[in-house]
C-alpha cells in the first residue's frame, strides 16, 4: 500500500522573537502513514503533536528532514488539493454562512460542487438547518461540525484532523465517529490528533505516541494495548475462590480474573480445571489495557 | 487565477461589513440629497442660476463644464483624502484577520500558494478602494451630467488614481501586517504613511530647512522612496477638472507609486513565505 504521507528525521526548533531562547518540538521524528489506514497520534500537551501536523502540511517549516505527502511536496497545491484539515482552534469568519464558506473552500480547491453537493455535505454534518445562519452566532459544537464539513469538501485523499471532536456534544461524537467510519470505508486515510484518547481508540487502527517531538511507540491498537500470554474470565457468581487462585487464576476488579496462559492447552488445562471444582465460565477474552495505561507507560519509559 | 478567487473572497467578507455597507449607504445618501437638492439651469450651455436646498447660489453666468470644474476638483480631493482616511481605517482588520490563528493555518492546508493569498488580499482591497472611488465619482459625474448636459470621464479617472495612491498605502500595511498581526498597528502604519507621503510633498522645501547631520539624511532617504502623496492629490484634481498636468509628471508620479507599493508587497511576500504559523 502506498504512503498516504512520510516524514523522516523531522526536526523543527522554535525561537522566542529574540532568538533567547528554543524550544524542540520535534526531533527527529519518523513516520509513515499507509493509504486507507486510520492513524492516530496521541500525546500530552506540548508533545508537539500540532507542530508535526503543521510541518507534515506545509503551515510550518521544518528545520531538516523530509516530508512527502500524498506522493508530493507538502507546499505543491496538487498535493494539498487531495488534503482536508480541521485545525485545533478554528477561526471562521463571522459574517459568513456555511454554505458561504464551503462554497470558498470549493473554488480555492478549484471544485464546483454546486448547491445541492454543498447542502449534501451540511446535512451530514446536522447543518442542514443552519446552511444560511452566520457563523459568528454559531457554538463551539457547530463551528466543529462546520471545520470538519470544510475539511470533507472535494472527498480528500487524507483527512487530518486536530482534535476532530473538540466541543462536540456525546451524541454528536457518535456522528462523527460514524461519518469518519464512512470516510475510511470510502478509502480516505484518517490521521487524527487527539486528547480524547478514548475517542482515538475507538477510531485508529494505528497508534503513535508522541513526547517531546519523539515518537516513543507506534503500531496497531491491538499490538500496544494486548497483554501478551493473559486473559480475562468471568465465572458466574459464587465460584470456588481458593481452587480458582489456586489454579493460577488472579482476581482484578468487578469479580472478572486473570490468567496468565502461554497457549491455548495450558488456557484449556486451568478452565478444565475451574469448571471440575465447580466454577461456570461466562465469559473469555484476552487481557488489553486502555490506550491510557499504554500512553502513560510509553511516557514513563520515554522520560526514563 | 487563485489570488483573484481570494480577492473575491475578501470583496463577499467586505460586503458583510458593518463600515462597507455604512460607506455604501453615505455615499448613496450624499448623492440622492445632490439629486434632490440641487437644481441647476443651464441656459445655451450656460450656468445661468443654481439653488441648493432652495438657495440660490452666489456665482456669474459661465459655461457650465467650465463652473463645474471646481465642483470636481473639490470632489476628488474629497475622494483622495476621505478615501485614504477611510481606507486606513476600515481596511486595517483584513490582514489580520487572514493571519489569524485557527484561519490562516485552514487557508494554507488548501491548494494556495501563499503568494497568491497575500496578493489575492491586496488586490481585493485595491479592488474595494476603487469600487468606492469610482462608485463616489461616476455617481457625481451622473447626478451633475444629467443636471447639464455636461458629461465628462475625468473626475473617475482621478478617483481610479486616487485608489491607486491607496493601493501604495495598504502595500505598506500588509507588510506591516505580516510582521506582526495586529489592526491597530496596521493602521498606524498607514497612518504614518499617508504623514510621510505629505512630508515627501515638500521633500526639497523641508530639506532646505534642515540642517547636515543623520536626520536630515535619514529625511532624505525616507522622502525619497514614499510618494508624495500632495502631488498625487494635485494630480488627481487636475484630473478631475480638466486642467493642464505637466507633460511625464503624472507618468513618473505613477510609475514612481507602483514601484513603491510593489517593492512593499515583495517584501512582505519575502517574509510571508518564510514564517510560520
Amino acid at each position: 500500500m502506498p504512503a498516504a504521507f512520510a516524514v523522516t528525521s523531522l526536526h523543527k526548533r522554535f525561537r522566542t522573537r529574540f532568538g533567547r531562547s528554543e524550544s524542540v518540538a520535534l526531533d527527529g521524528l519518523d513516520l509513515e502513514v499507509p493509504q486507507g489506514e486510520a492513524f492516530g497520534l496521541i500525546g500530552p500537551n506540548g508533545a508537539g503533536k500540532t507542530t508535526f501536523i503543521k510541518c507534515l502540511l506545509g503551515i510550518a517549516h521544518p528545520d531538516s528532514g523530509r516530508v512527502e505527502l500524498l506522493g508530493g511536496k507538502p507546499e505543491d497545491p496538487r498535493s494539498r488539493a487531495r488534503v482536508g484539515y480541521l485545525p485545533e482552534r478554528l477561526t471562521l469568519p463571522g459574517a459568513w454562512t456555511p454554505r458561504a464558506l464551503l462554497a470558498s473552500v470549493a473554488r480555492l480547491k478549484g471544485l464546483h460542487p454546486g448547491r445541492a453537493g454543498l447542502d449534501g455535505l451540511l446535512q451530514r454534518l446536522g447543518l442542514a438547518e443552519a446552511g444560511d445562519r452566520r457563523i459568528r452566532g454559531f457554538s463551539k459544537g457547530m463551528r466543529q461540525r462546520l471545520g470538519l464539513a470544510a475539511a470533507l469538501v472535494g472527498a480528500p485523499d487524507l483527512l487530518v484532523l486536530d482534535e476532530p471532536t473538540d466541543g462536540v456534544d456525546p451524541l454528536g461524537r457518535v456522528e462523527i465517529r460514524q461519518l469518519l467510519a464512512a470516510e475510511l470505508a470510502r478509502g480516505a486515510t484518517l490521521f487524527i490528533n487527539s486528547h480524547l484518547l478514548s475517542e482515538t481508540e475507538r477510531i485508529c487502527s494505528r497508534i503513535g505516541i508522541l513526547s517531546h517531538g519523539r515518537l516513543v511507540r507506534s503500531g496497531p491498537l491491538e499490538a500496544l494495548t494486548s497483554v501478551q500470554q493473559r486473559w480475562r474470565v468471568r465465572f458466574a457468581p459464587d465460584p470456588p475462590t481458593e481452587a480458582l487462585v489456586a489454579l493460577g487464576f488472579e482476581p482484578v476488579e468487578k469479580g472478572a480474573w486473570e490468567l496468565a496462559a502461554g497457549d491455548a492447552a495450558v488456557l484449556n488445562q486451568a478452565l478444565d480445571g475451574a469448571r471440575h471444582a465447580g466454577a461456570l465460565l461466562v465469559e473469555l477474552e484476552r487481557a488489553s489495557r486502555d490506550l491510557e495505561d499504554v500512553l502513560s507507560e510509553a511516557l514513563a519509559a520515554g522520560a526514563a | 487565477m487563485t489570488a483573484i478567487r481570494v480577492a473575491l473572497d475578501l470583496l463577499r467578507e467586505a460586503a458583510a461589513r458593518r463600515w462597507f455597507l455604512a460607506l455604501g449607504l453615505a455615499l448613496t445618501g450624499l448623492l440622492l440629497l445632490l439629486v434632490t437638492s440641487l437644481r441647476l439651469e443651464v441656459v445655451d450651455g450656460a450656468l445661468a442660476a443654481s439653488r441648493l436646498f432652495g438657495k440660490p447660489l452666489d456665482h456669474s453666468i459661465q459655461a457650465a463644464d467650465v463652473a463645474l470644474r471646481p465642483v470636481f476638483l473639490a470632489a476628488s480631493q474629497f475622494v483622495f483624502w476621505g478615501g485614504l482616511g477611510f481606507g486606513v481605517l476600515s481596511c486595517a482588520d483584513f490582514g489580520p484577520a487572514l493571519l489569524s490563528p485557527g484561519r490562516i493555518e485552514h487557508l494554507l492546508s488548501l491548494p494556495v500558494r501563499r503568494w497568491e493569498l497575500l496578493a489575492g488580499t491586496f488586490l481585493g482591497v485595491l479592488a474595494l478602494a476603487m469600487a468606492g472611488a469610482v462608485y463616489a465619482s461616476a455617481g457625481l459625474v451622473v447626478v451633475l451630467g444629467a443636471k447639464t448636459g455636461v458629461w465628462t470621464g475625468w473626475p473617475v479617472v482621478s478617483a481610479v488614481l486616487s485608489a491607486v495612491a491607496f493601493g501604495s498605502i495598504y502595500a505598506g500595511m500588509l507588510a506591516v501586517t505580516v510582521w506582526v498581526r495586529s489592526a491597530a498597528l496596521s493602521a498606524a502604519a498607514g497612518a504614518s504613511l499617508i504623514v510621510l507621503g505629505l512630508l515627501a510633498t515638500h521633500r526639497t522645501s523641508l530639506l532646505d530647512l534642515m540642517g547636515r547631520g543623520p536626520g536630515r539624511a535619514l529625511f532624505a532617504g525616507v522622502t525619497a522612496v514614499v510618494p508624495p502623496l500632495g502631488k498625487l492629490a494635485d494630480a488627481a484634481g487636475a484630473l478631475a477638472a480638466s486642467a493642464p498636468l505637466a507633460p511625464g509628471g503624472l507618468v513618473r508620479l505613477l510609475a514612481g507609486t507602483l514601484a513603491f507599493a510593489g517593492a512593499l508587497l515583495a517584501i512582505a511576500v519575502w517574509r510571508f513565505e518564510r514564517r510560520d504559523f
